[in-house]
């Protein structure tokens, strides 16, 4: 066989090779992601999203969407513009849990000893089937970012909220109220993390009483729309081919 | 020859072989917490912890061990450290291997971080629960925002029994008990099991088919707008839909199940009480200082005057928590670390007792190889050569007296 000779013969081969370049890119892809998100996140969303005593109405509501848009958006805007693939949110988030996962268990749990129910991840999953579908049945980056990023930011509080509730439950502890999670947070000793590293209900939502997650949510979701924009461009530039001759052509 | 070189190769081999697996099963504890690499200035002229107590030395899971003590915040504490305006009474541990209980300055629970004030004395106490079975350094330590941990001194405490034995009940103020150790987890897999299956299923509606080659070339042909159909939109809706009406019956559920929530505890608590102690009658004025490097030894020249009414003796100069103890005055019973007790490490040039109103210059030196050890030495290489400790004098009847000195401190090379 020569170099210029096709390396199948026949179309049910060509699909078979399809196939495994298929699940093979995936792969890939899916790891490269789970690695490259993941670090992104634990830098930018870090203890927000290590510990349940950071999971609060006001910071980890606006911080965590914001920061986490950042890689389905990039790899929306590849895997859309190039194949019309609506899973790049979903994938990103996918392997991101799947990272953060393996992560919480082993170490946190497996080498440190903290219950998992101090240092669970937060749930992205929903927002991520929003941004997708809106991508897929609006086939525009700006309804996505509009519409997609701002259901992204609304839907988190939401989709945690089943998990998180039980440790808002308040204790009396020696005199001092708590909730669970404040509860955990202080039994299970962070030598290196002291209370006051914890950025938890600061802010100047006062007048909105008691019913500040909403609004951090909406907050949230204003910047995530803003964000969008930025990182699909980001994956835009990023999943470019000028680098290859014939494209550039 | 060629057969003994080969043979020679190949057992170097497996030695290399054996010697990196052996390096990979070699994983000693990590049981220090850093305090000698500390700056030595940070350890002498921050907080002074003293008179502390470990309850015990060895503890069955469940069983609860006491760290109390008093510490003092240096009045001359340093400018390039943040004043200790937000402070948390930590305790250095590596990771939860016992719980805290509870933690107290000066009476009050402190959860949550302190505004402390120089110059002030406070009592303190922390309670911890054995949880994981070992050897295991316990630390006091203070953790100053803008300063970072100041750590005080450690005591080995070994944990006996199953850590599956551990368990830390709780009773919420809606009367439910719960054990801390392991309540929601079960609640915590379930949903993020269900909804990590309905990305799953996403993901594959989109994977089954054929994903890259094909779909690339159909977006290169211009074809792209037949790459999604009606289907496809349909089934969008349904996950769209489905996740949107899902989570909002979830709330709604969650929120039946758990009527009473409450948001997060934060903030910095002020108002904390310190130590009233009564204003020492000794007075002590440091005339130089001087830290002989070759001899690992601290010379002071003090004019000590006794302003009380009964005569006194200095018995201890701590630093840094390091206690140098003059034998003839103080004698250790408190179990003390012995790395950080110098028993014989204080000489006083004239330590007969002072008589009330009587002033004296002595020499009073401090040597011990915890200079070194603990790497106080490294105070001369500080950009702000000053010394700061704690002088302890007793009077005839047992009495103690607290005298905080600090002054400049020159270097002696040879």
């Amino acid at each position: 066989m020569s170099a210029s000779q096709s390396a199948v013969r026949s179309r049910a081969e060509a699909v078979a090779v399809s196939r495994t370049f298929d699940w093979m890119i995936l792969f890939v892809l899916f790891t490269v992601v789970l690695g490259g998100y993941h670090i992104h996140f634990m830098l930018t969303g870090g203890d927000w999203d290590f510990w349940s005593d950071w999971k609060d109405r006001r910071l980890w509501v606006t911080v965590v969407p914001i920061v986490a848009i950042t890689f389905p958006a990039a790899v929306q805007a590849c895997l859309w513009w190039r194949y019309r693939l609506p899973i790049g949110a979903t994938l990103c988030v996918l392997a991101l849990l799947l990272g953060e996962w393996i992560n919480r268990y082993m170490n946190f749990w497996g080498w440190t000893y903290f219950p998992i129910n101090i240092c669970f991840p937060s749930q992205l999953i929903p927002g991520a089937i929003i941004l997708d579908v809106v991508l897929m049945l609006s086939g525009s980056m700006t309804l996505t970012a509009v519409a997609g990023g701002l259901g992204w930011g609304l839907i988190f509080y939401p989709s945690n909220w089943p998990v998180i509730a039980p440790l808002h439950q308040p204790v009396e502890y020696n005199g001092m109220m708590f909730t669970l999670a404040d509860l955990s947070g202080y039994h299970y000793v962070r030598t290196g993390t002291p209370e006051y590293i914890r950025m938890v209900e600061k802010g100047t939502l006062r007048t909105f009483g008691k019913d500040v997650a909403p609004v951090s949510a909406f907050f949230s979701g204003f910047v995530s729309v803003i964000i969008y924009f930025l990182w699909h461009f980001f994956g835009k530039w990023f999943a470019g081919t000028g680098f290859i001759a014939d494209d550039a052509s | 020859m060629k057969i003994i070189k080969d043979k020679i190769a190949s057992l170097s081999f497996v030695a290399l072989l054996m010697a990196l697996t052996a390096a990979m099963f070699y994983t000693p504890t990590a049981s220090a917490h850093g305090e000698k690499s500390q700056a030595a200035f940070m350890r002498m002229r921050t907080i002074h912890w003293y008179d502390l107590n470990w309850s015990k030395d060895e503890v069955a899971v469940n069983e609860t061990v006491t760290i109390s003590g008093k510490f003092h915040v240096f009045g001359g504490w340093p400018e390039s450290v943040d004043e200790p305006d937000v402070s948390f009474l930590n305790i250095g541990i590596p990771g939860p291997v016992f719980i805290r209980a509870g933690s107290w300055i000066g009476g009050q629970l402190v959860p949550r971080s302190v505004a402390l004030s120089l110059g002030e004395t406070y009592d303190f106490k922390v309670l911890l629960k054995a949880r994981r079975p070992g050897d295991w350094h316990v630390h006091t330590m203070m953790n100053v925002q803008g300063g970072g941990p100041i750590i005080g001194p450690g005591k080995w405490v070994t944990i006996t029994g199953s850590m599956s034995q551990f368990v830390n009940p709780i009773v919420t103020l809606t009367g439910k008990t719960l054990d801390l150790e392991t309540y929601n987890i079960g609640n915590i897999y379930f949903w993020h099991a269900i909804w990590y299956a309905v990305g799953v299923a996403w993901m594959w509606y989109w994977a089954k088919g054929p994903i890259f080659i094909p779909r690339q070339l159909a977006v290169a042909s211009g074809k792209a707008n037949t790459l999604i159909s009606s289907g496809d939109k349909k089934v969008g809706i349904a996950f769209l839909v489905g996740t949107i009406v899902a989570n909002a019956v979830l709330m709604g559920t969650t929120n039946e199940a758990y009527p009473v929530t409450t948001p997060l505890q934060a903030g910095t608590m002020r108002g904390i009480i310190p130590l009233e102690l009564p204003v020492p009658s000794v007075s002590v004025v440091v005339d130089d200082a001087t830290y002989r490097v070759p001899g690992r030894a601290m010379q002071m020249s003090l004019t000590i005057t006794n302003n009380g009414d009964s005569s006194v003796r200095l018995g201890e100069f701590m630093t840094a928590s390091v206690r140098f103890l003059e034998p003839d005055v103080l004698e250790d019973e408190t179990g003390y670390p012995d790395d950080l007790l110098a028993e014989e490490g204080l000489t006083v040039s004239d330590n007969s007792p002072l008589a009330p109103g009587e002033t004296r210059s002595v020499s009073v030196t401090a040597s011990d190889a915890a200079w070194e050890v603990y790497r106080l030495a490294d105070l001369i290489y500080d950009p702000d050569s000053r010394f700061a400790g704690l002088l302890f004098f007793y009077d005839e009847a047992g009495n103690r007296q607290m005298v905080m000195v600090d002054a400049p401190l020159i270097p002696s090379f040879i």
